[in-house]
């Protein structure tokens, strides 16, 4: 023990002594500091942590690889470690001080830093300080064991720097140490996740961003600690006294083996692509993070109120500050400015109805269709199109959920996704239609991912109750008969009642497909939170819709849908034609549908649809009274079902309700502000209010004068991030 | 390593001498448990150095022969890390004070002289107060007034009767340290015995010189003992080696009185090591 103490003690006194320690281990991560804190603002939202990040690893990898390996060599060299050698130690308190010492010169640097930036760049402290000091410790001590291995199988000074070279390059190049992961292609984020270091990066900006603790980064800690332990053994077992003592060629494969444990984390991360999901959510993270005034436009608050010249603040991926005017100096809230002048500020709209696995159309080859993958690339659609929150009002349970967790993640960019997960409908009701033709086996399949078909009200209570338990934000029921050749058995109305009160107990919004008078009756009755289509056959009457403002029942007419099957039926695509539909639309899905629309096989779907009564004019009355009596409006667009394209789908419906009359500003209430409120999110969107989410949509002219200008988009915001529009689908 | 055999006693110092390569590091280093032997047998302090190295590194202090320190530790530095290292250690100021590096103790490694540093890895082979020290080479690269300085240091030690195994292959320093002196050649003990018995054994007997006023006759007689004798240049100066010089020295005075010849010097040299050594060996030690 004596010896450990002493070979410790000395081992610091000698560094401290040293310039090239001092200079190294203290003043060049400085210099990083301020250069790359100078270079990336890191002063705007959280670009510091990248900065922290990126001086942190370069500083261990050179303590561990020129403070360990490099100096173990010189004293090697230098002929010291030969007179150590005629004394009764062993390597062992040599290679621990060695280890030791590193830890206690590298602390006071991480502390200093993280105090600079608190103070210089209003960083605040992290969450869990004690969860980045272990890490940071277990890192040190594994790069301190990388460079003693290092040390052990060299034979000459030459050979140690040409091998520290070898591996402090990539790990300095391809962690995201020097330049960050984000601006990497996808096949080289694949090669960072055999990089050591590049787990150190993640693991200490995920400790930052996300406030992770030491148990999120268990599988980088663990390969360290065995790197550390391995290389560490291997260094006792190679140790060599004298320069006079060579070490054949073939050693230097134990280098190898010190760096398995992250080739086999490499390996895995290639299959599991936890690695590179958690860069992309860092790299979401820090995008969301930004600072910046929108400055000069005019701002629809969402819940009516109109400011005609103000800014807004965006600061955290939060609405920060909501200005009347310019607003203060960019300068001094350390934001940068995008002037807006000329352009109205909409809080991000909402689609309360769509079917976010159907794909609006038809594929050249529908078996190269994957569900999952056409859901996200659906959700970028809509961010594309400043719908930044869509809600899914039967889709596949499982495959929706998965969706949903990878889009809130910020592994990839898409609309939020609220979603009711499969509807409840009765054996035989609408809904079911689509599996009726398939075999057994996949049928029941569909039907379980897709449908809840209860039998009893107890069932039914479970049913939703399970929903509720899998994490679904609504409950969809059904209430259709059918008509014009498409006659659908109707859910019992006292499983329907059960459905309502469990939905209600559990807190979940209830909404309900309705096909004529009577389905809406028994929606109003059973206290439904939202109608959806009310009826496009028969006129609801006054007194419902009376009904319906009294108790603060939601109406969604989804005109949209109406029209898109009258087109498909008549065989028109025009729907297809509308240009954002065009930007957004999967180019093989619009050629797709247009070329099936002229073919033999979609004739029968046509001739059937067209027996089936949808009268426009019906459902625009219904819409202009339940306004009229003071029915609060949403939009819902049905999107999924043909013609109606994911993506620009809430400007389509809003154009549908002013064209029948409805105020402009009625129309973009019901899709920011009454949507929100339906979803039950409007204290987090659905309005430009401090505190709220930045989902904003910017666009070019006055949309309270002409509607259409809300597809003239200028700028999407997402949760703080300005989202470049153009890199949407390339995630795909 | 082909025949090296010997024994020391507790307090001897006992030297290896020989030239580079002879394999005096070689057998040291056996002994201090630093290399491997591949076969004989080896005993140090009643330890086998290959198995019991930890024990043995323990008792024994070094000082080697290229050795360093980290530029930057002071010397008190040094003893103190060196202390840590054994079981128990002297106490480390009047070591330094008797190795006469008192003034030194705040001082750099870097900045000592050669035989500072010297002092100094003395002091560190001393710091466990050994019961054997090895010495390889102790003066080798040194200055010669240091070399008289250091070699005053390890008379004192000697007069402690401390049992030290040196190699050297400066021969006055065997002659003035060791008690005995094993001469190695080419990984073989060739000779071994005290530096005197060693000269006397040199079958190269000491050498009478005699100078007189005039030349020596051409016809001189056989001396008893008297090996060789020869007459330098001048006729006037008789050089005649012998094995008992006292003997031939008296028959010569005898002779050349005889001859009436006028003597003006006479001197009795004695066989050095160096000579002993180029004899056994037919080489030189300093090539």
């Amino acid at each position: 023990m004596k010896a450990y103490k002493a070979l410790i003690a000395l081992d610091l006194k000698l560094a401290l002594r040293n310039r090239s320690v001092i200079f190294f281990n203290y003043l060049f991560p400085l210099i990083f500091f301020f250069i790359f804190g100078q270079a990336m603002h890191a002063e705007r939202g959280a670009t510091m942590t990248i900065v922290i990040s990126m001086v942190l690893i370069i500083g261990i990898l050179g303590n561990g690889l020129f403070g360990a390996g490099i100096r173990a060599v010189q004293e090697r060299e230098a002929n010291i470690l030969r007179r150590y050698k005629v004394t009764p130690i062993t390597p062992a308190p040599l290679l621990f001080a060695s280890v030791i010492t590193g830890w206690i010169l590298y602390m006071p640097n991480v502390l200093l830093i993280f105090t600079l930036a608190h103070l210089l760049y209003g960083m605040p402290w992290p969450q869990s300080m004690s969860s980045i000091l272990i890490f940071i410790t277990i890192a040190i001590v594994g790069f301190r064991a990388i460079g003693l291995i290092l040390a052990s199988v060299v034979n000459s000074m030459q050979e140690s720097q040409l091998l520290v070279q070898l591996i402090y390059l990539p790990m300095l190049f391809l962690s995201g140490a020097t330049f960050p992961l984000s601006m990497f292609p996808p096949w080289l984020l694949v090669v960072t996740q055999f990089v050591p270091a590049t787990y150190m990066v993640t693991g200490i900006q995920g400790m930052l961003l996300r406030h992770e603790g030491l148990a999120a980064n268990l599988q980088p800690a663990m390969a360290l600690l065995l790197t550390a332990f391995v290389g560490l053994f291997i260094s006792y077992k190679l140790f060599r006294w004298e320069k006079e003592e060579k070490i054949r060629a073939s050693a230097k494969l134990w280098l190898a083996a010190v760096l398995t444990p992250f080739l086999l984390l490499g390996l895995w991360q290639v299959h599991a692509r936890t690695g590179i999901a958690k860069t992309k959510v860092l790299n979401r993270q820090l995008a969301r993070s930004d600072t910046f005034l929108i400055r000069g436009a005019r701002i629809f608050v969402g819940d009516g109120k109109v400011i005609e010249s103000g800014s807004v603040l965006v600061r955290g991926g939060k609405i920060a500050e909501v200005y009347e005017g310019d607003g203060p100096d960019p300068k001094a809230l350390n934001a940068e400015t995008v002037e807006a002048a000329g352009k109205t500020i909409l809080p991000g709209l909402i689609d309360v109805h769509m079917h976010l696995g159907a794909p609006g159309g038809f594929y050249p080859d529908m078996s190269k269709y994957a569900t999952d993958k056409s859901m996200l690339r659906s959700l970028a659609a809509y961010l594309y199109s400043g719908v930044t929150t869509v809600r899914s009002v039967g889709d596949g349970l499982d495959t929706i959920l998965k969706v949903r967790s990878i889009v809130s993640s910020g592994e990839m960019l898409g609309s939020d996704l609220s979603t009711c997960g499969p509807l409840f409908t009765a054996a035989g009701g609408h809904g079911t239609e689509y599996f009726k033709d398939l075999p057994a086996t996949v049928r029941s399949n569909l039907e379980r991912q897709f449908t809840r078909i209860p039998t009893s009200a107890d069932e039914a209570r479970q049913q939703v109750d399970e929903l509720k338990k899998r994490g679904v934000d609504c409950i969809k029921a059904i209430l259709e008969a059918g008509a014009g050749g498409r006659v659908y058995n109707r859910l019992d109305t006292g499983l329907f009642d059960a459905i309502a009160q469990e939905a209600h107990a559990d807190s979940l919004p209830l909404s309900v497909h309705t096909g004529d008078v009577r389905d809406v009756a028994d929606a109003v009755q059973a206290q439904a939170n939202s109608i959806e289509h009310g009826s496009f056959r028969e006129k609801i009457p006054d007194a419902l819709f009376d009904q319906m403002a009294r108790q603060g029942i939601f109406y969604d007419p989804t005109l949209s849908v109406g029209e898109a099957f009258k087109d498909f039926a008549a065989g028109k695509t025009d729907l297809l034609k509308r240009s954002l539909v065009q930007q957004v639309g999967p180019p093989e899905l619009l050629r797709g549908t247009e070329e099936a629309m002229g073919s033999a096989e979609t004739e029968a779907l046509r001739t059937s649809l067209a027996q089936y009564p949808i009268d426009m004019a019906i459902a625009i009355d219904d819409l202009t009274r339940a306004h009229q009596h003071g029915v609060s409006l949403v939009t819902g667009s049905d999107a999924g079902n043909y013609l109606v394209i994911h993506g620009p789908t809430v400007q389509h419906e809003m154009q549908l309700w002013v064209r029948a009359g409805i105020p402009q500003a009625v129309a973009l209430q019901a899709a920011t502000w009454n949507a929100a409120r339906l979803l039950r999110a409007d204290t987090r969107i659905g309005s430009v209010r401090p505190g709220n989410d930045a989902d904003l949509l910017v666009v070019d002219g006055n949309p309270l004068d002409d509607i259409t200008a809300t597809e003239r988009i200028s700028l999407v915001v997402f949760k703080g991030e300005r989202i470049d529009r153009t890199e949407l689908f390339d995630q795909h | 390593m082909k025949g090296i055999d010997f024994e020391i006693q507790p307090g001897e110092v006992f030297g290896l001498l020989g030239p580079n390569g002879a394999g005096k590091t070689t057998t040291v280093e056996i002994l201090e448990g630093l290399r491997p032997r591949t076969g004989g047998e080896v005993a140090v302090l009643g330890f086998d150095p290959d198995r019991q190295r930890q024990q043995l590194k323990d008792r024994i202090g070094v000082c080697l022969q290229a050795t360093n320190l980290p530029e930057k530790i002071r010397v008190h530095e040094a003893m103190q890390v060196f202390a840590s290292f054994y079981g128990r250690h002297v106490d480390l100021n009047k070591l330094l004070q008797r190795l006469q590096l008192e003034e030194k103790r705040d001082a750099f490694y870097s900045t000592l002289s050669g035989g500072q540093k010297q002092r100094l890895a003395l002091a560190l082979a001393l710091i466990n107060d050994p019961q054997l020290i090895f010495l390889d080479e102790p003066t080798t690269g040194l200055d010669p007034q240091v070399r008289v300085e250091i070699h005053s240091l390890l008379e004192e030690l000697k007069r402690e009767h401390r049992t030290i195994l040196m190699t050297t292959h400066y021969i006055e320093e065997a002659e003035r340290l060791c008690d005995r002196v094993a001469i190695v050649d080419e990984g073989r003990i060739i000779a071994l015995d005290t530096p005197a018995r060693l000269q006397q054994q040199s079958r190269n007997a000491s050498s009478i010189a005699v100078t007189c006023a005039t030349p020596f006759p051409e016809d001189r007689p056989a001396w008893a003992e008297a090996i060789h004798s020869a007459l330098d240049c001048s006729g006037r100066t008789l050089t005649v080696n012998s094995r008992h010089p006292a003997g031939t020295l008296v028959d010569l005075v005898k002779w050349i009185d005889q001859q009436g010849l006028e003597l003006t010097d006479v001197s009795l040299k004695q066989p050095s090591l160096e000579d002993v050594f180029i004899e056994l060996t037919g080489k030189s030690l300093r090539e």
